[in-house]
């Protein structure tokens, strides 16, 4: 959200490398912890394509021209536009300023993946969803055996079948793999009974939870509608409404199971502070906007100008460092329980 | 145990079918927003990046609702094995990079929506694309999209399962694979039509709103031409020959395994009153029949 | 006080095949009952009767009543009975639902909606009761199969139910493992009180826990009793009181202690005459300084071997030893890291598990399969092999439809349609049957004497004891020992149970040929 509002290069860079930083320090051993790079590297391929298209097919905005390529018109078809002609400066630096806050949002969702440990995401989850989650939480129990089974399937194929049998292969790869797989869950499905799994009737918490969800729809459709009859004010209003409607829901949902759980991860006041600094940076930003200061957008303009930085918007951002600061989970309470890691949530 | 006897057999609340339509509708409208979102005044092009993440927000909405409503029919152990056996093949099987550029993702969810039904369906699509998303590349705005993309696909697949199952196999396997390679198309544009605003800013290929739909539309081609048509052919008609190849195999093998979702008892020997009891707590289809020996 | 009875128990699965007819039986609290029985015999079925799994899960038609701790399992379900009953299945992969074991222990306790400080004290209990407390973070797939099985009993105990019921749980496991489940089955039943319901087939170590026995029949119950009167007229009884059986001991000995002490006082029969070492044919693989794998400690060391026509080869050995290591570099799936290897003839492997390899609808088109896989034609072959195995009578059945006995049959016949002059067979008597083991044995034979080699790789002492012609120890990757079978068996941590008691006889066959004539004892058929 930082980055919504401060779309210049220079702070989006900084969020960039502060979001560098969090995963540095919270990195774990999951595969996902090489989410970050490439999330970024998927940013700037983006940013590229961005500039590239914006570049190529968009002229006479300015006056410096840099290079002159030759030109193409592309046949109807494909959309009749012109490729290619003079490359100007004021245009590629307008599409990389508008390109870059791309690269600062894939980078914030890259950090998240990284450091957030997904299965605690999943524990924490309200009861309401308590099967879905449950339901992917054995998905990826079920993952180290599946591949295994590949594996297996694979090399006794190959034994069997020699270099010859490369017609049909795939079913007998796949066959074997989907067989077990049924027969695992069927002794799944029968450990799970035994140990007491079972869904109850929908009860009237979850009836009642079901008629907010049905209101809190119809009015985001009828934010929808607003919209395009060009009411903005009404169509936030409507949408913030439905929005929270479903929230109600989903408490009252809730409350409606008799499945309590085990050690669920209470937030503790750590977690609050560094929830806080994350809302507070972009708050301060835009506090530093109503204030007057100027530097959070960059328009190059024609001829093109450098962008700027001011002291406020500085500070605001240095909010994010917060969760930097925290030492991650494993260092303090190591001794006691080893797997839980610190919940970072970075913007 | 007690035995509740006042306790309704049907679920109540609003009536399922319209609340499915109304999150499609919602859904679609979220996530189609570029062909009817007016401009909001203003610099245009510095909202661009706003739309999408809003739109996002809506999306994960639709989900959590899509995760409450199917919630309140049943699940049992079953249910929640033969999902999660499915959710983890299905989210594996995407990161196959398949000749020509497909991931392997739908045809195994196409087909267990055949198999086993809707309902079925659409949870194995959200479960499973979830599944792949915290396996592979992570959680990311385009996340709720894909989940009910999935989740719609395998769901109508399980529709047209209800149809297709008096067919003969190999007719049936023709079908269903056709299904899957007009819906490898819609499932393309998924992330693509998210990404779009994103990516092109200014000019003829770029989104603005308040456009017009003409407009709007011929921009959007041109971008979908430029950049994913041929990967999503590739995707589009690799799931759809796999489903030619494996589908009667696979069907068969898990049309076997469908009765175990909704098992059907007969209880000889138990006493009237008991099996009436009984069948009252019951939500889940059995049938009982006493003879009293 | 009787924790289980069961009362004129009938059932037929969906489609109809009856699986148990007339059941009465009872069990007393605290007491284990050993449940006994062929594959396809009602044992899976009887165990599930007990929590209700049979009906409610698997569907089907159900007559007569089952009480446990006074609950009639017809009207209440497994997930009413999750508080009374615990139930361990036989597969160890696939009972995890979260993965991690603590958390998976307390998905009972979740489910029952018991609080907090409850559920703690209890998840600690059970840990502490099987002995993986140490094991707690861990995640299920990082366990060895029997860590694995005793973390899922831990979770069918966080409940503690006075009832727990084990589906042959050590079934899928090496011995070690095996040991450790069932060490922990005892020291429950000791304890907690706990009331045990066990379906084994390892009778060496299971036999002397139990209180009473009971043998199924194509689903009727064809005898029970005490555990010394019902296992003596057992097929699948242990070698040693198969033995006490055959020489008329009193009582019938259970562990290998009891009849070293009974051989003792009683009179043995004469030695055999020594069988004549056959020498093997041709070589048909070679291997000179074989090394696979890397570093400081390879997982095969410098192997020198020569393997030839005619012979049946065991490769004994622990976990770890390298045995699977030297098969699969047999069948090339290995490269050696240094040394040579040559094979000059065709390869057949056997994987452990032949649920990577069955797939087609019947068990006539798997092997059919495998001769067009070659590009071969059906010379007779499938039918010659379908009749060694003894498969005749299942050729039109889906082969995931059978018991995993029978799967292993079908299995090997798949491989060894091929018309391979090398079988490897990675463990194939893990977890089946007595009928399957026999067949399997007399394959072996014939394809020895059709001039072809066999190599196993195995745990299972008795097989090695009954078909092999010699037998390969491997230790740390290197070769501990190499010879004829009966020199080295005897003598070693590997000897077969009649060998410990009754040297130098290895198997209970070779007892009975050396009183003369045939065994008045059970002999597999």
């Amino acid at each position: 959200m930082a980055v919504q509002i401060a779309p210049s290069p220079l702070y989006v860079g900084l969020v960039v490398l502060i979001c560098f930083l969090l995963v540095e320090l919270h990195r774990t051993d999951r595969v996902l912890s090489r989410a970050f790079p490439v999330m970024l590297g998927l940013g700037v391929l983006f940013a590229g394509i961005r500039v590239g298209l914006t570049v190529l097919t968009t002229h006479g905005l300015g006056r410096t021209v840099l290079v002159t390529l030759p030109e193409a018109t592309l046949p109807r078809l494909l959309g009749g536009f012109t490729v290619g002609g003079p490359i100007e400066a004021t245009v590629l630096a307008q599409a990389v300023a508008d390109a870059v806050p791309v690269i600062g949002v894939m980078a914030a969702f890259g950090a998240f993946n990284s450091v957030v440990a997904h299965h605690e995401l999943l524990r924490s989850a309200p009861k309401a969803f308590h099967e879905p989650a449950l339901v992917v939480t054995v998905a990826i129990t079920l993952v180290p055996a599946t591949m295994r089974a590949f594996q297996d399937t694979r090399e006794a194929d190959q034994a069997r079948a020699g270099r010859a049998g490369r017609r049909g292969r795939i079913t007998r790869t796949l066959l074997p793999v989907l067989e077990t797989g049924m027969e695992r869950a069927v002794a799944l499905a029968e450990s799970m009974d035994s140990r007491g799994f079972a869904r109850r009737q929908a009860t009237t918490t979850e009836r009642v939870g079901s008629w907010f969800v049905l209101f809190g729809l119809s009015m985001v459709a009828g934010a929808f509608v607003a919209l395009v009859a060009r009411e903005q004010l009404l169509a936030v209003v409507l949408g913030a409404t439905g929005a929270l409607l479903v929230l109600v829901a989903v408490i009252v949902s809730s409350r409606a199971g008799d499945v309590t759980r085990y050690r669920p991860r209470p937030l503790t006041a750590r977690d609050l502070a560094v929830m806080a600094a994350a809302i507070g940076a972009p708050f301060g930003l835009a506090m530093a906007t109503a204030l007057g200061d100027t530097t959070l957008t960059w328009v190059p303009g024609s001829p093109v100008q450098a962008p700027s930085v001011g002291i406020g918007p500085l500070l605001a951002l240095a909010l994010l460092l917060a969760p930097a600061l925290v030492p991650p989970a494993s260092t303090v309470e190591t001794a006691r329980r080893p797997h839980d890691r610190a919940e970072v949530v970075s913007r | 145990m007690t035995m509740s006897t006042t306790s309704a057999a049907r679920p109540g609340g609003p009536p399922t079918a319209l609340m499915y339509l109304l999150m499609t509708l919602v859904g679609a409208a979220a996530f189609l927003y570029p062909f009817w979102l007016p401009a909001e005044g203003g610099a245009a092009t510095a909202h661009s990046a706003d739309a999408p993440l809003v739109a996002a927000v809506i999306g994960a909405l639709v989900v959590a609702t899509l995760a409450l409503e199917v919630r309140r029919g049943t699940m049992n152990g079953a249910s929640v094995a033969l999902l999660a056996v499915l959710a983890t093949l299905t989210g594996m099987l995407r990161l196959l990079d398949l000749p020509g550029g497909g991931s392997g993702l739908f045809f195994l969810a196409v087909l267990a929506g055949v198999a086993f039904g809707p309902r079925f369906g659409v949870l194995l699509g959200l479960a499973a694309m979830a599944t792949s998303a915290l396996l592979t590349g992570g959680v990311g705005p385009w996340l709720p999209f894909q989940m009910l993309g999935l989740a719609w696909m395998a769901g109508g697949a399980g529709l047209l399962g209800r149809l297709t199952a008096r067919l003969p196999p190999a007719v049936e396997v023709v079908v269903v694979a056709s299904y899957a390679w007009v819906w490898g198309f819609i499932y393309g544009a998924i992330p693509n039509l998210w990404f779009w605003p994103f990516i092109t800013g200014d000019g003829p290929t770029a989104w603005q709103p308040g456009l017009g739909l003409d407009e709007t539309i011929s921009h959007y081609w041109a971008f979908y031409v430029s950049t994913s048509l041929a990967w999503d052919a590739a995707g589009a008609t690799t799931n759809a020959v796999l489903i030619l190849i494996t589908g009667v195999a696979v069907l068969r093998t898990l049309r076997r395994f469908s009765s175990r979702l909704s098992p059907v008892v007969e209880l000889v020997d138990l006493a009237p009153p008991e099996a009436l009891a009984l069948s009252t707590v019951e939500d889940l289809p059995t049938r009982r029949r006493c003879q009293n020996r | 006080m009787t924790a289980v009875t069961w009362s004129q128990v009938r059932f037929a699965h969906p489609d109809g095949r009856t699986a148990l007819e007339g059941i009465d039986l009872e069990v007393a609290e605290g007491d284990l009952v050993l449940v006994l029985g062929a594959s396809g015999s009602g044992k899976s079925t009887l165990c599930r009767t007990v929590n209700g799994l049979v009906p409610h899960t698997s569907g089907g038609r159900f007559g007569g009543v089952v009480t446990v701790m006074g609950r009639n399992t017809s009207t209440n379900r497994p997930r009413d009975l999750a508080d009374v009953v615990g139930f361990v299945h036989q597969d160890p992969e696939a009972q995890f639902v979260v993965d991690q074991v603590e958390a998976d222990i307390a998905f009972v306790l979740e489910n029952l909606g018991t609080a907090p400080d409850a559920m703690r004290r209890r998840v600690e209990e059970s840990l502490d009761a099987l002995g993986i407390a140490h094991l707690r973070d861990r995640s299920p797939s990082s366990l060895s199969g029997g860590e694995r099985q005793r973390a899922a009993i831990a979770g069918a105990l966080a409940a503690a139910p006075s009832v727990l019921v084990l589906d042959e749980p050590t079934s899928e496991l090496d011995p070690q493992g095996a040991d450790d489940v069932l060490a922990a089955v005892d020291r429950l039943r000791d304890d907690l009180g706990t009331t045990v319901v066990l379906a084994e087939h390892r009778l060496e170590r299971a036999g002397p826990l139990a209180d009473q026995a009971v043998v199924l029949e194509a689903g009727v119950i064809e005898s029970r009793g005490s555990v010394r009167e019902v296992l003596p007229a057992y097929v699948g009884a242990a070698p040693v009181t198969q033995l006490g059986h055959l020489l008329a001991w009193d009582p019938v000995p259970l562990t290998v202690r009891e009849a070293r002490r009974l051989a003792g006082t009683m009179p043995s029969p004469a030695l055999p005459p020594t069988a004549p070492v056959e020498a093997p044919g041709d070589t048909l693989a070679t291997a000179r300084n074989l090394t696979v794998g890397h570093g400081r400690t390879p997982v095969l060391d410098d192997i020198d071997l020569d393997l030839g026509r005619g012979e049946v080869v065991a490769l004994l050995g622990r976990n770890g030893s390298g045995k699977t290591t030297l098969l699969r570099a047999l069948a090339g799936m290995h490269t050696p890291s240094r040394g040579r290897l040559s094979v000059d003839a065709s390869v057949g492997y056997v994987p452990q598990n032949p649920n990577a390899l069955l797939f087609a609808p019947t068990v006539e088109d798997e092997l059919t399969e495998t001769l067009r896989l070659r590009g071969m034609p059906d010379g007779g072959q499938v039918e010659s092999w379908l009749q060694r195995l003894d498969l005749t009578a299942l050729r039109e059945r889906h082969p995931r439809s059978l018991s995993a006995g029978q799967r292993q049959r079908v299995a090997v016949a798949t491989v060894a349609v091929g018309g391979a002059q090398i079988l490897l067979l990675d463990e194939p008597t893990r977890g089946i049957d007595p009928p399957s083991a026999t067949a399997l044995e007399t394959a072996l034979r014939d394809h020895r004497q059709a001039g072809g080699l066999a190599v196993m790789a195995t745990h299972d002492v008795e097989l090695a004891a009954r078909v092999a012609t010699r037998v390969v120890v491997l230790g740390d990757g290197e070769i501990v020992a190499d010879g004829p079978a009966a020199d080295v068996l005897a003598g070693s941590l590997f000897a077969p149970q009649v060998l410990r008691v009754l040297p130098p006889f290895l198997t209970v066959d070779q007892v009975a040929a050396a009183r003369g004539g045939p065994a008045t004892g059970p002999r597999p058929r």
